[in-house]
């Protein structure tokens, strides 16, 4: 009996049900309309949610996490072929078809299943350690690439940018080395920047640049990728055959992530609709569209700083509960709680947040197997990047992605991987000695 | 010596994690500070200003019109709302603001208090006070203007409603949003102030008729005075135009031929499943909804015992009575069950199960009858025999269903009864009794249990018009641009349901119900000189009646041309009305007012029936 009180962590409980509490009591703040009549009983849902998430966090650690090694593959595979599944038959949330199941009882596999790729990731990582770095990389990589490209084209961008952090720290862990990381994430960047430039001229800059038309027009943009391929491969050439100087290798390195970034951003620029891009960059200037796209900003903004020091009190936020915040109680819920409880509340959220990743970070240092200081790494990248990406857009210095605040925002999918992650960062945590 | 190395990576590593994530945990804390401390009196003002900077222009819904597509049926007319935004009233002046608008608007001040609690005194959304005002009312609050901070007006078009009568139930009528609806359309762009379709087709389409609304974005200062010269405005688009498969000269002349008897009439094109008309009676007029004490006229119709808010054709089952001899006939002839010229003798009466059951022509009966003249004299002693002993309960119910009974008609309206279709495992499960051959007797002859509405009637014999085919039956025909008129969207013919019943038993089938007409027994009211009519009768019995029943008419016309050009027509009325046998005359008379071009009133006179109908009139 003593032994299973030794294996939970109370305070980590602590840190986690104050924060499922803090976010069913805005959930329920955002439900109440300026008439003090509330009008969905999401709330509730979520108590619901927030028990299930308790009781699952606190199974995991009764099973050793060692013995998910075995069958992660299993878990992998299966996540693979719901998101096939969710593909075909999925309903669309929100233009994105990447929900199954009936009514309300919808599941997001999309969520759960980072746990899943985590494991995996972990196991892939943790066998392949004796191998050429190179290929250990190259198969690091296809873990990410799989399940991500498969959300990417749901299309459901936000979900889908996570698996990228993930991969990042974890390798990172893992003693891969930097350069690799490094490319992978400027590779990811050039994408994006490249796909979003076009747009940013026109909607967003104050100025113009000419430049840009480069990238517009369709001639010169040809141009530009052969050119910048040509580079990459007269630079190869010259490092591979001709055994050139070292700075070769970094005029390859830095040419072949342009290159690729430029012809992966024609594929996105495909795939995204130009409204979506103008949704990813409203946050830099939302004055140009006030009444589209950048009402979300302004709105949460206005929330946000109205709440000054100690907020306007509970339930009494002008904002929120004359419907001015959309998505309030999913992705918007750290505006409500900033205009109600200010920067007091916002301080709290913050502490415990960071409480919490501190934790994490312990056991990593603590954790003598590598498998589970893999997953432990997964876990760190997961929360702090659905944390800044969420808090940073309601602030107005994030894109808009729809990404939920964990433990907050209202929906079953995102507290239930949440908690279950905490449940693993326990049972890691109690086993942390054991070597194998 | 390799593990060391590990271990002081491993170290370093988490030192880094950890800089970044503190780094970023300052930023933002920063960045909520300047937002929240530094820059928050600005924002504070902004959420006083912002939250009566946006107004919604209320978008105009959509027009609704008959299949001809030339005027509307349902318009918008002009008419405004009175709202009051509470925050902008100082707290110490509210009471006499309030006191001075309700003696404008003609309503006691309690009224208003009821619609602003005090909870939402602070408010700077704003609540409307009182719609149906009209503009004289406006223009002396406009310019009082001073003296009643906080209220403003919106144009509020009432939905008027052209073609009151028996259409009321096909259009339905519009309300305002009520709490439950709130709750379920909450997200879908719907406020507490929405209009939304109650019933018909205001309900079925509602989200095509709402139209967008517009906003209009002006900066204004606390005191609510405009401080921007040019508001950002977003114009609202008007709700899409519907066009109906109605045809209002069709409902009009299925209106009058069915006066003011309680029933229901159906007409529709077999081909494409288009209804051209559909008549419920009683009915009531969509318009009450508007004035200010609707709740009242609501009330006074929910109460009424002749249910006037009931659409028969579609929300009511009846037994279908003799029509269903079509289904049976179908049914024997499919399954070879007996031989279509081999006879049977009706001597009036049979007796089953120590119970006597009589044909409706008692002793000596109708003697020696083959399958086409048991069809046209309805001879219930046939059926009972052919159902009983050649077809049985389980045959029976599943051609009832293959005819589309028991199951949903899909008509898009929001509300129709399925109907039921007995079986042996049915009867035991509801009533824990067996079923007895008696009761398959009495299905046999569309009694006992069995019970469809007259849409579902109107199918089967589409379905034996098409020869085995059912069309979904539909009252929307396209979806136009309101601006340009351009059709949008267009309903096709979909199948509802498809018989695997072979040619010839259709074309015995058809012979049959023409037959009923030549020489059958509704001869007289069926008599028919412009078109060829194909027919069958129905008379149900009803608990509580002794000398009167429902009484039933099915049929088609044109007999002997194409699906494509022919129109189905069901009709009942009910056993509560004095006892005429009305349901042949009024069919007929929609038939002949159809293929003629007539009204009713011509169209009974060219049929002789003037006398039937002299002594009645329409008592409204």
């Amino acid at each position: 009996m003593k032994k299973i009180f030794a294996i939970y962590d109370y305070l980590l409980i602590i840190l986690v049900l104050t924060l499922v509490s803090l976010g069913v009591m805005f959930i329920y703040s955002s439900s109440i309309n300026s008439e003090g009549i509330s009008v969905t009983n999401e709330y509730f849902k979520q108590i619901v949610w927030g028990i299930i998430g308790l009781v699952i966090m606190l199974l995991i650690p009764l099973y050793d996490y060692r013995k998910t090694e075995h069958f992660s593959p299993v878990l992998y595979a299966g996540l693979i072929i719901l998101l096939i599944y969710t593909r075909i038959a999925g309903r669309y949330v929100n233009g994105a078809k990447s929900w199954i199941g009936v009514g309300d009882l919808g599941i997001q596999p999309s969520e759960f299943g980072k746990i899943f790729y985590i494991l995996f990731l972990a196991k892939i990582l943790n066998e392949t350690e004796n191998i050429n770095p190179f290929k250990r990389f190259l198969i690091a990589t296809g873990v990410m690439i799989l399940p991500m490209g498969l959300i990417l084209i749901q299309p459901d961008m936000g979900t889908a940018s996570v698996y990228l952090p993930i991969f990042l720290v974890m390798c990172f862990m893992a003693g891969i080395p930097i350069r690799y990381i490094m490319y992978v994430l400027s590779f990811g960047m050039a994408t994006i920047v490249f796909a979003i430039l076009p747009v940013w001229n026109q909607e967003i800059a104050e100025k113009p640049l000419a430049v840009i038309s480069i990238l517009t027009n369709s001639k010169l943009r040809i141009i530009l990728t052969s050119a910048v391929i040509v580079i990459t491969l007269l630079g190869y050439i010259i490092k591979r055959y001709l055994h050139g100087p070292k700075y070769i290798y970094w005029i390859t390195y830095v040419f072949s992530i342009l290159s690729l970034g430029l012809l992966c951003s024609i594929v996105l620029g495909k795939v995204l609709k130009d409204y979506q891009i103008m949704r990813l960059i409203i946050f830099m200037n939302p004055n140009k569209d006030p009444l589209g796209s950048g009402w979300n900003i302004i709105q949460s903004k206005v929330a946000i700083g109205a709440g000054g020091f100690v907020g306007q009190g509970y339930l009494m936020g002008t904002q929120s509960h004359y419907r001015f915040l959309p998505q309030q109680s999913t992705d918007f819920i750290f505006s409500i709680l900033s205009e109600e409880f200010g920067f007091l509340g916002g301080l709290i959220v913050f502490s415990l947040y960071f409480a919490i990743l501190l934790k994490i970070l312990y056991v990593i240092r603590k954790c003598s197997n590598k498998y589970g200081v893999y997953i432990c790494s997964g876990i760190f990248a997961l929360l702090s990047f659905h944390f800044f990406i969420n808090v940073g857009m309601v602030m107005g210095i994030m894109p808009i992605t729809g990404i939920p605040l964990p433990f907050l925002s209202y929906g079953g999918s995102s507290l239930l991987t949440a908690m279950t992650c905490m449940g693993f960062l326990m049972n890691i945590n109690y086993r942390k000695s054991e070597l194998k | 010596m390799s593990n060391n190395i590990d271990r002081l990576n491993k170290v370093a590593k988490i030192f880094i994690l950890l800089i970044i994530v503190s780094a970023c945990f300052f930023i933002y804390i920063y960045k909520l500070f300047s937002m929240q401390i530094i820059q928050g009196e600005h924002y504070r003002s902004q959420s006083q200003r912002i939250s009566s900077q946006i107004s919604t222009i209320s978008a105009q819904r959509g027009e609704i019109f008959d299949r001809n597509a030339n005027l509307p049926m349902v318009i918008n007319t002009d008419s405004f709302a009175v709202e009051v935004t509470p925050g902008e009233i100082p707290s110490d002046r509210y009471d006499t603001v309030m006191l001075k608008l309700s003696k404008y608007l003609g309503i006691s001040k309690a009224e208003i208090d009821k619609k602003i609690p005090a909870n939402i005194r602070r408010s700077y959304s704003s609540v409307q006070v009182k719609s149906n005002v009209s503009f004289n009312v406006i223009s002396n609050i406009a310019e009082n203007k001073t003296d009643l901070p906080g209220v403003s007006w919106v144009s509020k078009p009432i939905r008027n409603y052209l073609h009151t009568g028996s259409l009321s139930h096909i259009v339905g009528y519009v309300g305002d949003i009520n709490k439950d609806e709130m709750t379920v359309l909450y997200n879908q762009g719907y406020t507490k102030n929405s209009i939304v379709g109650k019933t018909g087709i205001e309900k079925q389409y509602d989200s095509l008729l709402q139209g967008i609304p517009g906003r209009e974005l002006s900066t204004v200062d606390v005191h609510g005075r405009i401080i921007s010269d040019t508001p950002i405005v977003e114009p609202p688009q008007m709700g899409k135009s519907l066009v109906l498969t109605i045809d209002s000269d069709i409902q009009k002349l299925v209106e009058d031929a069915l006066g003011n008897r309680v029933g229901a009439s159906v007409v529709l094109k077999p081909a494409t499943g288009e209804i051209l008309a559909m008549v419920s009676y009683p009915y009531y007029d969509s318009n009450i909804f508007n004035s200010d004490d609707a709740a009242v006229e609501y009330n006074k119709l929910l109460n009424d015992t002749t249910k006037p808010l009931l659409n028969r054709a579609v929300q009511v089952s009846y037994p279908p009575a003799s029509t269903f001899k079509i289904i049976m006939s179908a049914a024997m002839l499919q399954e070879n069950a007996f031989p279509a010229n081999k006879k049977i003798e009706c001597k009036g009466k049979m007796s089953y199960g120590g119970r006597i059951f009589h044909c409706h022509v008692h002793e000596p009966g109708h003697g020696w009858l083959d399958l086409k003249n048991a069809m046209a004299q309805s001879c219930d002693v046939y059926y009972w025999t052919v159902g009983r002993d050649s077809l049985g309960i389980e045959k029976i119910s599943s051609y009832a269903r293959e005819f589309g009974f028991g199951k949903s008609a899909q008509i898009d309206l929001p509300s129709q009864v399925t109907g039921l279709v007995p079986t042996a495992e049915w009867k035991e499960k509801k009533y824990h009794e067996k079923w007895m051959g008696g009761d398959t007797m009495s299905c046999s002859i569309g009694q006992g249990y069995m019970e469809a509405t007259p849409l579902q009637l109107a199918n089967m014999v589409a379905m034996v018009s098409n020869e085995g085919v059912i069309y979904k039956p539909h009252l929307l025909k396209e979806v136009r641009d309101p601006a340009s008129n351009e059709i949008i969207d267009e309903v096709k013919p979909t199948v509802l349901t498809a018989s695997t019943i072979d040619k010839d038993v259709w074309k015995q089938i058809q012979e049959a119900m023409r037959y009923t007409v030549t020489d059958g027994t509704p001869q007289y009211p069926m008599h028919n000189k412009i078109v060829q009519i194909a027919c069958k009768t129905g008379t149900a019995e009803v608990d509580g009646y002794k000398d009167s029943w429902h009484s039933w008419l099915v049929a088609y016309a044109p007999y002997d041309a194409p699906p494509e050009e022919r129109v189905c027509v069901a009709t009942v009325v009910e056993a509560c009305n004095k006892w005429e046998w009305w349901a042949p005359y009024c069919t007929n008379i929609i038939i002949q007012g159809i293929f003629a071009h007539q009204t009713c009133e011509e169209a009974t006179k060219e049929l002789g029936f003037t006398y039937l109908t002299q002594n009645r009139g329409r008592q409204e």
